[in-house]
């Protein structure tokens, strides 16, 4: 078939002015369906976003577990240091690096002060009363002496003259108080973490939604300087910025927002790109809504389960950050502790005092996995197609 | 295509001009002096000579460029006093890269195992086992691990040497006390191949052309083998490359633990000493590694997956 045959008679479409001038009386229009409206009523609560994001996240046992644990973390950070009879840089020099005791436990023998220690036989009196109980003798072949060694119980409060004092997480080599100077730590780096990630979502959002919604010229632009600048490795600009500022809370916030925002900002774009053309935006648009209101209201809150779930993920790796520069010895000034701070006083004694390094382990530890499982979580229920992913 | 590569190029040579300039910054604003303060004013004007601090900023800048560029960063100041920063940095290369490239050949099997299995597996308790180990694994950070493997393994039960051992000649004994800095380094690396893995075969298995070749009357493990594996590859390059180049990047932290004299504990050597020339060298290096990994990847991605999109107005037309 040739192009000439396939041409069609367009009607030509009324013009909308000569309709109106049209008179019609009210009485020639006729009501086609009838008053009442025969479907069924629709039964039940009304279930919103969140109701529904809510319903999903309380099956998710794992989820609700994590949620309780942070909600523990955060309370015993904010709480914790005040439950101690100690402050976090009173030192007690003559109690350096105190085993962990803690009140009702040390009656069945864990954390009840005891070190087991490898000592001299004839140091043994020095010890006195503090000896529990000896668990092996030997002897040491010293430069063809025969010297003989024990292993042996040793309750280090006794020994140290120091039984009112339970210090209940040990005290470290200047004799301070591990559990307040872990809580106050983790205060600190929850400070940084939630900080830094607020000031990530509004830049990165603002950016994103900016970048997303207006494409072509303002979003290459904007996405070359994104890239530019998120080229520069993470380690590297934080190194060079502590280097300069110092190492302080500021300073720590401060890197983790340089490049931070970026990836949120990312994430929104493509929110962006995908809905700016669907069909009730662009009827939005037919009725004269402003680009403000298309962002804000129609096109953002598409978002905001992706926004909740980021975030949440954003945490754990901020305070991750936080302890990785603090161990390179970049960390929060003394006696300031963090947990970073506090691990890497702590790997430097690992072998003679295990509990410096163990429970500010066993905190950041907690706390990434509580805040990875809650994420899973709130992924799961803000977008039920993602599970399992 | 080479328009796109230009493109990668371009934004590289910007980025890499941006960190060279921040570490120009980074060193003339650290405070205190370069001769100490206590130093007679004939050294601390020979110091500044030597440095070219007696010079106008532009210049300095200028010169500061141009010696970056030729690799010339000068020399260390207090860790390895007078000797020049690139040789330090080339003498603890190999070390570094050797650690590195065992714990890739234990990180990328072991990573796309686990990861098809439980993508293969999936909702049984094989798949549960290895999301668990994979949120673990997510979650205690990397130098958690080492001091927890180094405090059980090397202390507690004695099975191998607490630091690496430092002979010239590769052993037997040398080897078995490089598996626990190995174990470490391969540690968030296994859990993260193993999660894109088991994401991006999972999605294979249930697309449509699966479905297609079953109608074909593909056996389960050819269709799995000859589709669903090789579609699920492509997206784990944006992982594995980056690894690799990260060889040489190496861990700071689990070579401190392990003392290891690699790159990594160069650059926490030269933090907590600071030797400001040394850090800002070592952390050059690392960018031209992070940005030539960047590279590749964008590369593959344009070689591999056409469907990058680039632009777009406001309303697609």
């Amino acid at each position: 078939m040739s192009k000439k045959n396939m041409k069609l008679e367009v009607p030509k479409p009324l013009d909308a002015q000569e309709v109106l001038k049209e008179k019609i009386p009210p009485e020639m229009f006729e009501q086609v369906a009838g008053e009442k409206i025969f479907d069924q009523e629709i039964e039940g609560e009304a279930i919103g976003f969140f109701k529904d994001a809510y319903l999903r996240f309380k099956k998710n046992k794992a989820a609700i577990g994590a949620a309780w644990i942070i909600l523990f973390i955060i309370f015993m950070a904010i709480f914790g240091p005040m439950m101690s009879p100690y402050h976090f840089r009173e030192q007690h020099t003559s109690f350096g690096t105190m085993p962990p005791r803690i009140p009702i436990l040390e009656n069945f023998g864990i954390a009840d002060g005891c070190v087991t220690m490898d000592i001299f036989e004839a140091d043994l009196e020095e010890f006195g009363d503090a000896v529990k109980e000896i668990k092996s003798e030997y002897i040491w072949n010293y430069k063809g002496r025969e010297i003989k060694k024990v292993i042996a119980d040793i309750d280090m409060y006794e020994y140290k003259d120091a039984k009112e004092h339970y210090f209940i997480f040990g005290t470290d080599n200047i004799g301070r108080d591990l559990f307040v100077r872990l809580w106050r730590g983790t205060r600190i780096s929850l400070l940084i973490g939630f900080i830094s990630v607020m000031i990530n979502c509004v830049i990165g959002v603002t950016y994103g939604s900016i970048s997303g919604y207006y494409g072509g010229k303002v979003d290459m632009v904007m996405q070359r300087f994104a890239e530019i600048l998120g080229g520069i490795p993470f380690l590297v600009m934080s190194i060079l910025f502590i280097m300069v500022l110092g190492a302080g809370v500021s300073s720590f916030i401060l890197v983790l927002i340089i490049t931070g925002w970026i990836g949120m900002s990312r994430m929104i774009r493509a929110q962006f790109y995908r809905y700016k053309d669907y069909e009730y935006v662009m009827a939005s648009r037919t009725m004269g809504a402003k680009d403000r209101t298309l962002i804000f209201r129609h096109i953002l809150p598409n978002a905001i389960g992706p926004i909740i779930t980021q975030a949440t993920f954003a945490v754990p790796s901020a305070i991750f950050s936080e302890s990785f520069l603090s161990y390179l010895g970049l960390g929060i000034q003394a006696p300031e502790p963090s947990i970073g701070v506090l691990l890497a006083e702590g790997q430097r004694v690992l072998t003679s005092s295990p509990h410096l390094t163990l429970f500010p382990a066993l905190v950041v530890s907690a706390l990434m996995l509580a805040f990875n499982m809650f994420g899973n979580g709130l992924r799961d229920a803000f977008d039920p197609r993602m599970r399992g992913l | 295509m080479l328009k796109y590569i230009l493109k990668r190029v371009v934004a590289m040579a910007i980025t890499l001009f941006i960190i060279i300039s921040l570490s120009f910054f980074a060193i003339r604003l650290i405070p205190g002096d370069i001769a100490g303060e206590n130093a007679a004013p004939e050294i601390k004007a020979a110091m500044e000579a030597r440095y070219h601090l007696d010079k106008p900023l532009g210049e300095q800048y200028a010169i500061f460029i141009k010696n970056f560029l030729s690799f010339d960063f000068g020399e260390s100041m207090t860790l390895y006093p007078r000797r020049p920063v690139f040789t330090i940095i080339k003498d603890k290369i190999p070390l570094t890269l050797m650690l590195n490239v065992f714990s890739l050949c234990l990180t990328v099997p072991v990573g796309l195992i686990c990861g098809i299995a439980a993508a293969l597996k999936k909702n049984t308790i094989i798949d549960h086992t290895i999301s668990a180990m994979v949120v673990f694994n997510v979650s205690v950070p990397a130098f958690v691990f080492a001091s927890l493997l180094q405090y059980v393994f090397a202390y507690r039960l004695g099975w191998f040497p607490f630091l690496l051992n430092l002979d010239a000649t590769f052993s037997f004994s040398k080897f078995v006390s490089m598996i626990l800095p190995i174990l470490a380094l391969s540690f968030g690396g296994i859990a993260t191949i193993t999660r894109y893995m088991r994401a991006e075969l999972f999605e294979a298995l249930n697309s449509e052309y699966m479905l297609l070749s079953k109608a074909k009357g593909l056996s389960k493990v050819q269709s799995t083998l000859r589709h669903a594996l090789r579609n699920s590859f492509i997206p784990l390059c944006n992982v594995i490359i980056p690894m690799f180049m990260g060889l040489l990047g190496g861990s700071m932290v689990v070579e401190n633990i392990f003392g290891i004299p690699g790159i990594g504990s160069l650059t926490a050597a030269s933090i907590q000493t600071s030797d400001y020339y040394l850090t800002i060298a070592v952390l050059f290096f690392y960018s031209i590694i992070g940005l030539t990994s960047m590279l590749l990847v964008d590369l593959s991605y344009g070689i591999v997956d056409p469907r990058i999109r680039i632009g777009g107005g406001k309303v697609r037309e």
